[in-house]
């Protein structure tokens, strides 16, 4: 089987560092592999040792991106594939994808599952994957937690959120969208980083994809930002130092009261 | 093109209206008052079921027109079908407008018409506004919720979800025109087969339906810590819920965490335990009637969002909030 996987670098969204104009300082902070893309490889890898498959894992991004592809490589990818152009950058989900299928096209051909992490911390949008399947007409499985057989031309896989439990059995080829994935993800290899570090990743630009420049990038996105701001803060808090001997905890109690009877 | 909102009505597994799509039509009815003889239609799939409780319900929300299509393969939500039809029923009443909820089926579908529509969509929305020139903005939370962001949309329809309990339901009855649409369906290709489907009934009780949630973060995210959230919220009759770092910690299930990624809840009280408040988490309680905070840290971010800041160590004060709500049973 052949089974591309998408993966994303972000930005450590836990540990937000910050301007003195209120505005990201993406250069004070960590770009890590998205988390749920480690379960994205992990479910590629589990193709590939239990039914036989060759792994590629791709992503769209500056040259430093290529960490999370040495990342991959180390936990046991078989090839890596860098989409990155300047143009590239700005691109909403709809740009997004047809950079994306456009590889899967020209250059990959052919695949039997593509595979993609649920949402990526930074956008939290999940709509690259069902997005680029949508393009491809193949039809695509979200919220996958662990794959159970491939029979000849299809594979049998489970859907599970806090509503259902969905077993599902896919014609190929087909886009999986993987979240809480019953394995946990594998740790690369320290031998695997070192063979990382001298693989030859392929880059692609959008030349190479036969896109133009209209369709990608801020140009072929059709949402664009109007207004960015940090997150209004709330409401007006009412502190109580807590000590064990003060009467705050009856005071508490009446709100508590008030909302059990509304 | 004209100004109409479209809303796609998720039904639940016994064929009733998830609040959600009704929630949208409330909101739906706000944004027309600022848009040029727009109508609001709203829009079911299902097999050949009585749809006539959905539609009363529908009308009490002031949609325009209700548009139902039934088909027998059409008996629940299979994403080769439904996606594809409603793009069909979007591309003939060519609305500017496209909204459904940000649950799993919403954001399939969404995604979908938007890639074939090649439009944008806007994930997860706070809100919905009409700017100056007619057109829909979408206010989302991003990088983790630190920074919100009001989208637009070049494309057409403008497409937004919006997860459950954002906005509120007010009624508006409105004697809706209900058109029956037959679609062809037999050009689809079925290439996903369902071999098992298990609703999961709550073994724990739902905190998007509780009066009272006790939630607890990182700062509790230990074993007693969650015990004593436990107990206090069976006490006083809430629901047990967390942060994030509560599910990666495996204290909470999927279906209790609360936040941009989780649930957006409303209760009438929620007592927020070692959570430091992430905007990511922040967004998901804001519609809470009080918002009660326990924390050591006294520049907890959590505090600038509660109504009651209890600087202190939880592991004293859920005791003795604990020990008084048995006082006041006993009385």
């Amino acid at each position: 089987m052949k089974i591309a996987v998408f993966i994303k670098q972000v930005p450590d969204t836990n540990d937000v560092k910050w301007t003195v104009n209120n505005n990201i300082d993406r250069s004070r902070m960590d770009s890590i592999i998205n988390p749920v893309d480690k379960q994205a490889i992990e479910a590629g890898l589990y193709f590939k040792d239990n039914f036989g498959a060759y792994l590629t894992a791709i992503t769209m991004g500056p040259d430093k991106s290529k960490e999370v592809l040495y990342e991959a490589l180390a936990m046991g990818v078989d090839d890596a594939v860098l989409l990155s152009d300047p143009k590239f950058s700005g691109s909403d989900t709809c740009a997004t994808s047809r950079v994306l299928a456009a590889f899967i096209e020209e250059k990959y051909k052919n695949p039997d599952i593509i595979i993609f992490g649920q949402s990526a911390i930074d956008g939290e949008t999940s709509q690259t994957g069902p997005s680029t399947a949508a393009r491809l007409n193949m039809p695509f499985i979200t919220q996958v937690n662990s794959v159970l057989n491939v029979v000849q031309n299809t594979v049998e896989v489970s859907s599970d959120t806090d509503v259902k439990k969905v077993i599902y059995k896919v014609q190929l080829p087909c886009t999986l969208c993987i979240n809480n994935f019953n394995q946990i993800p594998r740790l690369p290899e320290i031998s695997g980083y070192i063979k990382a570090q001298t693989y030859e990743i392929k880059t692609y630009s959008h030349k190479d994809l036969n896109l133009n420049e209209e369709e990608i990038g801020i140009k072929g996105s059709p949402t664009w930002v109007k207004n960015v701001f940090k997150s209004p803060e709330g409401r007006i808090c009412n502190y109580i130092e807590f000590d064990e001997n003060n009467n705050c905890i009856k005071n508490i109690f009446d709100i508590i009261d008030e909302a059990a009877k509304s | 093109m004209n100004n109409n909102i479209f809303i796609y009505i998720e039904l639940t597994r016994d064929k009733k209206i998830r609040p959600v799509s009704l929630q949208l039509i409330s909101k739906a009815f706000e944004l027309k008052e600022k848009l040029n003889g727009s109508k609001i239609i709203a829009c079911m799939i299902s097999s050949d079921i009585d749809f006539s409780q959905n539609i009363s319900t529908i009308k009490k929300y002031g949609a325009d027109e209700i548009i139902i299509v039934k088909d027998e393969k059409l008996s629940e939500y299979n994403v080769c079908y439904y996606p594809e039809i409603i793009l069909r029923i979007i591309k003939k009443y060519n609305p500017s407008i496209v909204l459904t909820g940000a649950t799993q089926e919403g954001k399939e579908t969404a995604s979908y018409i938007s890639t074939k529509l090649e439009t944008g969509l806007t994930a997860d929305c706070t809100n919905l506004s009409i700017d100056e020139n007619g057109k829909l903005i979408s206010t989302r939370p991003t990088f983790g919720g630190q920074l919100t962001a009001d989208i637009m949309n070049k494309g057409i329809p403008q497409m937004a979800t919006v997860q459950e309990n954002v906005f509120e339901l007010k009624e508006s009855y409105k004697d809706s025109e209900v058109i029956h649409e037959s679609i062809d369906i037999s050009d689809i290709d079925n290439r996903v087969e369902i071999i098992s489907k298990e609703y999961k009934e709550a073994s724990v009780k739902d905190p998007s339906l509780a009066k009272i949630i006790v939630s607890g973060g990182l700062g509790a995210s230990t074993k007693e810590g969650f015990r004593l959230i436990s107990e206090l919220a069976e006490k006083i009759q809430g629901a047990v819920a967390g942060s994030r770092e509560a599910y990666e910690k495996g204290f909470i299930t999927k279906s209790q965490q609360i936040g941009q990624t989780g649930k957006t809840v409303a209760p009438a009280l929620y007592i927020a335990v070692g959570i430091s408040g992430s905007n990511q988490h922040l967004t998901g309680i804001k519609n809470s009637g009080k918002i009660i905070a326990v924390n050591k840290d006294k520049n907890a971010s959590i505090f600038q969002h509660a109504d009651i800041g209890i600087i202190g160590d939880l592991y004293k004060v859920l005791p003795k909030l604990t020990e008084e709500a048995e006082l006041r049973k006993e009385h």
